[in-house]
């Protein structure tokens, strides 16, 4: 009996050593690695995220967005340095008005299926888009369509409702699907409903396997009519958590990661065969700190509760918390060093539309202070806080931010205390996003809130969320309303020719920066890094940095 | 043999063996009609629960460029349109059909998500809790027998350590340590695109990708059985009957495989089926930290995405996994120590 019970013992400790070791001692035949000389050339991409569908109709997530251009082909595409390129045609041609564009399809390309794609696939697309409102992004880019049709095999006519001067962006992602899949899926729910898990496309790569939150593995469309990938397979592979990710580089278990913790930048900048590199964002992010400046007549009926305090409706204590700002030191703390000082929403990273001529207020405390001592902002009961010119209340400002952002309150903390210097109090709070765009917008329920944005290539959007008309609809933060540059907005959105087009979106950043509509702490670098040991070729250099765009995947080689 | 002899000696309910099954049947059935309105409870709890969530679930992203015909087409979509009542009263009616809907953002069955990621949350914490119960039942009976010995105080200091690292930190060190030193892998459950040999390759890859993740979860949940166990056979040991044992001049040995373990063994198997349905859901921290494509994973997306139909089905999932571990408890209970069953 006690022979047996001491040889069971044995067998599970036996057992135990195996099972823990066993993976341990295994030789690494299992871990493919990516510049093998047989077997196919694979760059694996390690990034935070998933997409979460592959039907571009109703994909919300970046990561999404990012396969489909690997995908599909699209009839203009953007460069880095904000121009675009024809995709899938050939040339176009505009009429007078500039309402008819007319486009000649490139002949002779395939679906990844082996099914021709012709002008009808083209419209067949579009006009998808354009049905359906349950496509929350690519419907948007819809709006101004008024019909496209396909003549013949090689022919799209767009006509818009009224001459628009940003078509190309709005044609950036609207994809070109295969009508002979898609026709069976076109009607009511379906559309949105598709899984469309075999992901049949133009593009430079097709679909091979994808697991959601796991990995997507495309290969090579080697016969691709523009840019046929110089490697085989590429796979984009979800990490849970960003340390890991950073470590899965430094371990070469992956070639290329799409972002990183701050705080991982200089272990992996002394990591060898490692080069990190940062750069404006092909989609600038933007902080900003929004001032409520909502007049009461403009309090929206619906909704609005309209609480903010009245001392940043005076352009002058809005200037001297500018001056009480130190841009540099949030970036150097909060940021450690990864972002640019900013001036308005539009980012340096929308390259021809942002006014760099525009010259900072500078930080400077003494400045900050007479501007509010002239105009009457006195602290009359000696507490350290200065009180509105009628004494009536003190300038005590809620300071809030959703907790999403995690350098938020290391802002928060350093405008505390410069805005302290000049007789400033804030009260800081932490919300949950959902909780504070109910404070936000339409209800105007805050004094000051530190968020961001993140933007396309076109100057539209961000200028667009400053207009007097978007106070109710909530798209407006700030409650400002200028008719002025009301009439500006509009005059752009339909000037033709661009360099005019330029002009009056310079003009509109001056006017909403003096007016210092919001102080605007920097605009976010993107950080990426990738072995310098396995692949060469990449885009580091353009004016935007998107390692994991397709015009990168498709030209980087092997290290020979 | 001897084992018989001792079992009569330990009948305490005394009853005579017809009447002892009838009273586990009742026990039976009185267990089971709880579990079951508890699960009613929770079907009812989980729906109203998501829905008090500040926020729109069709409202994904601050963005400017939805426009309000955008919204109101996917709340259509979603079935968000709808009155409140009328939403749940589908929801139960599709519920007892089988049926815990689609996704909202995935565009797939709510089931098939959760029987995916839940198959690889079984492997890891099946393995994981094996190997846990195995060292941990073993560790805690020999700081017991070797009782303020060398050995003892080993056991236990670093149980406590196990026990009270975090889950994270304690995941992220060896991540660190087992992908630079071991070179084993540190995301998901396969190689991604890998060509195997056979099927035992296939196993061999997620093997080496589970190796951490098991190690960590083994880790910390040995230390907690094996602190567990070392005191309940610790407490056996101070028994009267154990003394009795010894004066019959038994070995150690035999005292505590014949009259010790069954007894000790008790709130150990309370530990291990509590934690079993708990740990459905526990090993988020250890999936987050090696990208475990598991049920935690799959619930912290739908978490941030605001995905009711897929938190309401992994909500429901693990309240039943807690319920029937319980259940399971009471049933291993009644089995291993009688007097539960006339309680």
């Amino acid at each position: 009996m006690k022979s047996n019970w001491q040889r069971w013992f044995v067998i599970l400790f036996v057992f135990l050593l195996l099972a823990c070791g066993a993976p341990a001692t295994t030789p690494d035949g299992a871990q493919p690695s990516s510049a093998e000389s047989s077997g196919p050339i694979t760059l694996r991409v390690g990034w935070p995220g998933s997409p979460d569908t592959l039907n571009p109709g109703t994909g919300i997530l970046a990561e999404a967005y990012t396969v489909y251009e690997m995908v599909y082909d699209t009839l203009f595409k953007l460069q880095f340095d904000g121009t675009f390129t024809l995709g899938v045609a050939d040339s176009y041609e505009v009429s007078e008005d500039g309402k008819t564009w007319t486009f000649k399809i490139h002949p002779g390309i395939t679906f990844h299926d082996g099914q021709p794609m012709t002008a009808k696939d083209v419209a067949f697309s579009l006009n998808l888009y354009k049905a359906h409102e349950d496509f929350p992004y690519l419907n948007f880019y819809t709006v101004y369509f008024e019909s496209i049709e396909a003549p013949d095999e090689s022919t799209v006519v767009l006509t818009l409702t009224e001459a628009i001067p940003s078509l190309e962006s709005q044609l950036l992602a609207l994809y070109i699907l295969p009508e002979h899949i898609w026709s069976q899926h076109a009607e009511g729910n379906a559309a949105a409903e598709f899984e469309n898990l075999a992901m049949i496309g133009t593009g430079p790569f097709k679909l091979k396997e994808y697991q959601q939150n796991e990995f997507v593995h495309l290969v090579a469309n080697p016969d691709h009519f523009a840019n046929p990938p110089t490697i085989d397979e590429l796979i984009f592979q979800t990490f849970g958590n960003e340390d890991a990710l950073v470590q899965a580089l430094v371990t070469g278990q992956v070639d290329m990661i799409t972002e990183m913790p701050s705080t991982a930048v200089p272990v992996l900048k002394r990591t060898e065969n490692v080069n990190v590199v940062s750069g404006a964002p092909l989609g600038p992010s933007v902080r900003d700190i929004i001032f409520n400046q909502l007049a009461l007549e403009n309090c929206p009926p619906e909704g609005g509760k309209c609480t903010g305090h009245p001392a940043l409706l005076d352009r002058n204590v809005r200037l001297a918390l500018a001056h009480a700002t130190d841009k540099q030191n949030i970036i150097d703390v909060a940021m450690l060093g990864l972002a640019q000082p900013g001036l308005t929403l539009v980012a340096s990273g929308q390259a021809y539309w942002y006014n760099d001529t525009l010259q900072d207020y500078a930080f400077d405390i003494a400045k900050a202070n007479q501007i509010l001592d002239d105009v009457g902002y006195k602290d009359t009961d000696g507490d350290g806080i200065r009180e509105m010119p009628d004494g009536s209340r003190p300038l005590t400002f809620r300071l809030q931010w959703p907790n999403d952002i995690p350098e938020a309150p290391r802002i928060a903390e350093i405008l505390g205390q410069s805005w302290g210097q000049i007789g400033v109090k804030t009260e800081p709070q932490a919300a949950d996003p959902d909780a504070l765009t109910t404070a936000c917008c339409p209800a105007f329920d805050f004094d000051i809130m530190i968020w961001g944005w993140s933007w396309g290539p076109d100057p539209n959007d961000p200028l667009g969320v400053m207009r007097t008309d978007q106070i109710p609809s909530g798209s407006s933060e700030t409650g400002y309303a200028n008719p002025e540059f009301d009439a500006l907005y509009d005059q752009q959105a339909v000037e033709l020719d661009r360099e005019k087009r330029r002009d009056i979106v310079m003009q509109m950043q001056e006017i909403v920066f003096n007016d210092v509509v919001y102080i605007i702490p920097y605009y976010q670098d993107t950080v990426q890094a990738y072995r310098t040991d396995r692949f060469t070729g990449w885009i580091i250099d353009a004016p935007t940095l998107m390692l994991e765009s397709v015009n990168v995947l498709t030209q980087v080689e092997p290290v020979q | 043999m001897q084992p018989h002899k001792l079992d009569i000696s330990l009948n305490l309910c005394g009853c005579k063996p017809h009447l002892r099954l009838i009273t586990m049947n009742h026990y039976v059935v009185r267990k089971f009609g709880w579990a079951f309105l508890t699960v009613a409870f929770v079907v009812v709890l989980n729906f109203f629960l998501f829905r008090i969530l500040p926020g729109d679930p069709a409202r994904a992203v601050k963005d400017p460029r939805l426009t309000q015909q955008s919204i109101e087409a996917i709340q259509r979509r979603f079935g968000l349109d709808k009155p409140l009542y009328v939403q749940f009263l589908l929801y139960v009616r599709n519920l007892a059909q089988g049926d815990m809907g689609s996704s909202f953002h995935q565009q797939r069955p709510v089931a098939t998500i959760l029987a995916e990621s839940l198959g690889n949350t079984l492997l890891l914490i099946g393995a994981g809790t094996l190997f846990s119960i195995l060292i941990g039942m073993a560790l805690g009976i020999l700081a017991a027998w070797k009782s303020q010995s060398v050995i003892d105080y080993s056991v236990l200091i670093g149980s406590l350590v196990a026990w009270a690292a975090p889950t994270f930190w304690f995941g992220i060190i060896l991540l660190f340590w087992g992908s630079s030193q071991l070179g084993l892998p540190i995301g998901g459950k396969l190689t991604v695109g890998a060509t195997y040999a056979g099927w035992w390759g296939h196993w061999l890859d997620i093997g080496r990708h589970m190796f951490l993740p098991t190690l960590t979860y083994t880790i910390i949940y040995a230390g907690q059985y094996t602190l567990f166990m070392r005191s309940a056979v610790l407490e056996i040991f101070s028994e009267d009957y154990i003394l009795t044992a010894k004066a019959k001049g038994l070995r150690s040995m035999q005292i505590l495989r014949d009259h010790a373990l069954r007894n000790a063994m008790l709130p150990t198997v309370t530990v291990v089926a509590l934690n079993l349905g708990f740990t459905v859901a526990g090993a988020i921290e250890i999936e987050t930290v090696f990208s475990w494509p598991g049920l935690g994973q799959a619930i912290v997306n739908a978490v941030d995405r605001q995905d009711y139909p897929v938190l309401q089905g992994a909500f429901l999932l693990l309240a039943v996994s807690v319920i029937c571990a319980n259940l399971l408890a009471d049933l291993l209970y009644s089995y291993l120590d009688p007097r539960v069953r006339i309680g």
